[in-house]
């Protein structure tokens, strides 16, 4: 009975069954029997007296069986369940024998039984720390980690055979009996067993590593899940330590070891349901507020109190209005630090809104993302989506945290489960749409609200903005592309019709002068031979206007050629570097050849240069070309030198004109044209 | 001397097919495309082709592209390649893919017929002609490191006529000197430019031709 979406990928590529199947009859017989064995145990244990060097093996006994056996209940094939139970029995163990032998009346078989409480301890922590390893899955994070683990249990192994075999551990444990064997050697092991300490220290710092190492790499569901083991963990130290100051006891502390397995089991199971973040948040909030009063009343009752003679009911009675008084602030204080800690720098929306209009009158693109991270600062959301289009066709335009890998959708579809939608209108029509997700359990307040409000207000102008700008260029783009057009038309009915016509007419000419010559007329030979000269000199005049138009060998044969062209022809001696593989759309083409013509042109008639340069070169998505010359410097866009005609061609390939021609410093003129 | 004539211009192709037949050629056949004129040729081969360079259908390149065919089944025919521009990518073009017998010319040059029909002649009997102004532009570049400035006066004439296809024979004609002085001339030059002396003319012609544009 397992619904397919529970089947997920585990971390070595086989498929974990996650959902729970109800117990089959065999299952549920062990898993009873199980549980009557060990809470058996337990009971007895507990019947004997309370002895608080002996408690806390009770308690991990207790949870860590009940939790491992409802998760094996569940999942019979969870790996890190049976190591919870592993941890669990090996303490139920330990337990029972201790209890027995710590019984001040000394019972039957006090000796034996405290010796079965005392040796396993080695394996019990080893054990235990496999378990913290290989926590959520039952699964060590990679390979790697297998070999400190067989060092470490089998470290336990041997430690705990010697403590089987001499009392190393016996004295502190406080047992009415002794050691039941007396092998040989005793001292000698003893001394060697000075170095036990720092094993337990070895293993300790084995699993906090592992932990460490896996919740850095680890995201999603797994990182959630070590979230709340790691919270356990560290709610169980902090409240350990924190009775042993305040209280001088341990045992609140202890009390608070059954967290970490109900916290495993949480995380195990439940971990869907329940979001680790707003419980952490609230704890830091709750822990911040009572130290701080706790620390403003002693402060009042005591330091005052030293102070001033004052009658301790007022005192106090100071320091509750006291405490009451900074309540308010310190919560506000101490709920913008537990956000920060827990979800990352969040803004107020006064920094929101400014931010983001210092993004939208800087940045040229990217404006939507910036939209997008603003929500996400504002808010505190864990994904936002912008979403541009009409009410029945929403493009994922940027999306944090990024990349876009959503479909588009129509805008009733954009709501789902956590996920609030805010449409964007421009007068009233659907432009576009932000929906975004929160953590878990945290609603939306008011201020957010009305935030939200504000930028879906600006996200609508950013849209239309976009929109204008994006047909804008669209129709500059297609004014160039119909100039060059035309130039080429002109160019071609120029080459195909007058320049034909007049080359025709020159041959009449050249042929009437022969004909004059040969029929003795030299002066009208020599009148019709300077006709055809002027015709020669319009001919030629007309063939370098129409060049100029458009350059027939850059249709013919590609910029490449049409740059070798330009060089060939101009006064400046010109350095060319040009790698093109392929060819670029052709209104890219008459643009950088126009700009190197233009360059030139510049570097030879006004410049005064010695030598020229020019780089062209292109990737995926640009073409950049470059023309420095070692001139005089000094050009400026608009003083009629046509590169304000350039630079307007160029904004409509959606491209800057770069300009830099200090007097006296050469000039260099250069541009990255976009094309896919 | 037979010609057949190839240009898309109406006007421009019939003015030149009746001069040039006025001056001694027979025309064959005129035609208006690339296709007819290679089809023209392979059924009764002329002494020489006169055609434009762009012509229908694509109005880039058709002339050299057809004359290329006509050179691989009719390799005696000369090849006289007229334009409305000339370009030094195109000159060097010819002059790699054809050993000989070809001429690139810009179509103003017909006007001048004498020169015009020397020219054809030339290119009848397998000589290389380019036009001067190509040349001349060559010759007159800027450079950075000029080492045409290593050249005499006359050294610089030979370069540029050597750079329009002129054998050393043309050369002794057109300069009038003796066939001796022109060998000095060439060979002085080729060692004065680094140049590797190639007797074949139209690696000569690209030599030369790569070297004024290269440097």
């Amino acid at each position: 009975m397992s619904s397919p979406e529970a089947v997920v990928r585990g971390r070595d590529g086989t498929e974990q069954q996650l959902s729970d199947d109800a117990p089959s009859f065999a299952r549920e017989t062990v898993v009873g029997l199980s549980a009557l064995l060990v809470a058996g145990l337990l009971v007895y244990g507990w019947s004997l007296g309370f002895h608080l060097q002996n408690a806390h093996n009770g308690l991990i006994a207790g949870s860590f069986t009940a939790v491992g056996l409802y998760v094996v209940r569940m999942r019979p094939r969870h790996r890190e369940a049976r190591l919870f139970l592993a941890v669990g029995m090996l303490h139920a163990v330990m337990f029972v024998g201790r209890q027995h032998g710590l019984h001040e009346a000394p019972l039957a078989g006090a000796a034996w039984l405290g010796w079965l409480g005392v040796w396993p301890l080695p394996l019990a922590i080893a054990v235990s720390g496999w378990a913290l390893m290989a926590f959520p899955d039952g699964r060590l994070l990679s390979r790697r980690w297998r070999l400190p683990l067989g060092v470490m249990l089998g470290t336990a192994t041997v430690m705990s055979l010697v403590s089987a075999l001499w009392p190393v551990e016996h004295e502190r444990m406080g047992l009415v009996a002794g050691h039941p064997l007396d092998v040989p050697g005793a001292d000698a092991v003893a001394a060697m067993w000075r170095y036990a300490g720092a094993a337990y220290l070895g293993f300790q710092a084995l699993w906090t590593a592992a932990v460490v190492v896996r919740l850095r790499r680890a995201q999603g569901d797994e990182r959630r899940q070590l979230l709340w083991l790691v919270y356990a963990v560290v709610m169980a130290l902090v409240l350990l330590v924190a009775s042993m100051v305040v209280l001088g006891s341990a045992v609140p502390g202890l009390l608070a070891l059954p967290l970490i397995p109900l916290a495993a089991a949480a995380a195990i199971l439940k971990y869907r349901l329940y979001d680790i973040d707003p419980v952490v948040s609230k704890t830091i909030v709750i822990g911040a507020m009572l130290t701080v009063a706790t620390a403003g009343y002693v402060a009042v009752v005591v330091g005052v109190g030293a102070l001033v003679p004052a009658p301790d009911g007022l005192l106090s009675i100071l320091a509750t209005a006291l405490v009451a008084l900074v309540f308010a602030p310190l919560r506000l204080r101490a709920r913008r630090l537990a956000d920060r800690i827990v979800y990352g720098p969040r803004v107020t929306p006064y920094e929101a809104l400014s931010q983001l209009s210092t993004q939208l009158s800087t940045a040229r693109e990217g404006l939507l993302d910036g939209i997008a991270a603003t929500v996400r600062n504002a808010v505190g959301a864990t994904e936002v989506v912008v979403w541009v289009g009409d009410e029945g066709h929403l493009v994922p335009t940027s999306v944090w945290p990024g990349p876009v890998d959503t479909e588009p959708a129509t805008l009733a579809e954009l709501g789902g489960a956590q996920r609030h939608v805010r449409p964007v209108r421009h007068h009233g029509t659907v432009r576009g749409a932000l929906t975004f997700r929160k953590p878990v359990g945290e609603p939306l307040s008011a201020d957010e609200d009305r935030l939200l409000d504000d930028l879906v207000a600006q996200t609508g102008l950013v849209i239309v903005n976009e929109a204008q700008r994006a047909e804008l260029q669209a129709a500059a783009r297609r004014i160039v592309s119909a100039q060059d057009a035309a130039r080429r038309r002109i160019e071609r009915d120029l080459h195909d019709g007058t320049q034909q016509r007049l080359v025709t007419l020159g041959l009449e000419l050249g042929a009437l002068a022969e004909r004059a010559e040969a029929s003795g007329g030299a002066d009208l030979a020599n009148r019709v031979m300077s006709a055809r000269t002027q015709l020669l000199d319009a001919t030629s005049e007309l063939r370098e206007l129409a060049r100029g138009l458009h350059p027939s060998v850059l249709t013919q044969a590609g910029l490449p050629d049409a740059l070798r062209t330009l060089a060939d022809r101009s006064s400046v001696p010109v350095r060319l570097d040009v790698d093109l593989a392929e060819r670029p759309p052709v209104e890219v083409e008459a643009t950088v050849y126009f700009l190197v013509s233009e360059a030139l042109t510049n570097a030879a008639r006004h410049a005064e240069a010695s030598l020229a340069t020019v780089v062209l070169a292109r990737d995926k998505s640009a073409l950049r070309v470059e023309v420095t010359d070692d001139g005089k410097g000094g050009a400026r866009l608009g003083d009629g030198s046509g590169l304000q005609g350039l630079a307007d061609r160029l904004a409509a390939l959606g491209a800057n004109l770069e300009l830099d021609s200090p007097l006296g410093g050469g000039t260099r003129l250069g541009t990255v044209i976009p094309c896919a | 001397m037979r010609v057949i004539l190839a240009d898309d211009a109406v006007l421009f192709r019939e003015g030149m097919a009746r001069i040039l037949a006025e001056i001694g050629f027979t025309i064959v056949d005129h035609v208006t495309d690339a296709a007819s004129l290679v089809e023209r040729v392979r059924s009764d081969p002329p002494d020489v082709v006169i055609t434009d360079l762009r012509m229908p259908p694509g109005f880039a390149d058709e002339g050299i592209e057809a004359a290329a065919a006509i050179r691989s089944f009719a390799p005696q025919v000369g090849l006289m390649l007229l334009s409305q521009y000339v370009e030094v990518h195109h000159a060097l073009r010819l002059m790699n893919e054809f050993s000989g017998g070809v001429g690139y010319l810009l179509k103003d040059r017909v006007s001048d017929l004498g020169a015009f029909a020397t020219d054809v002649r030339r290119v009848a009997a397998g000589d290389v002609v380019i036009d001067p102004e190509l040349v001349a532009l060559l010759v007159g570049r800027r450079r950075q490191h000029d080492p045409i400035a290593r050249l005499s006066e006359r050294e610089r004439e030979v370069l540029g006529l050597m750079a329009r296809g002129l054998s050393n024979a043309a050369l002794s004609s057109e300069l009038h000197l003796s066939p001796k002085t022109v060998e000095g001339y060439v060979s002085s030059i080729f060692t004065k430019l680094d140049l590797a002396p190639d007797q074949r003319e139209n690696r000569r012609v690209l030599a030369v031709l790569r070297f004024l544009r290269d440097q």
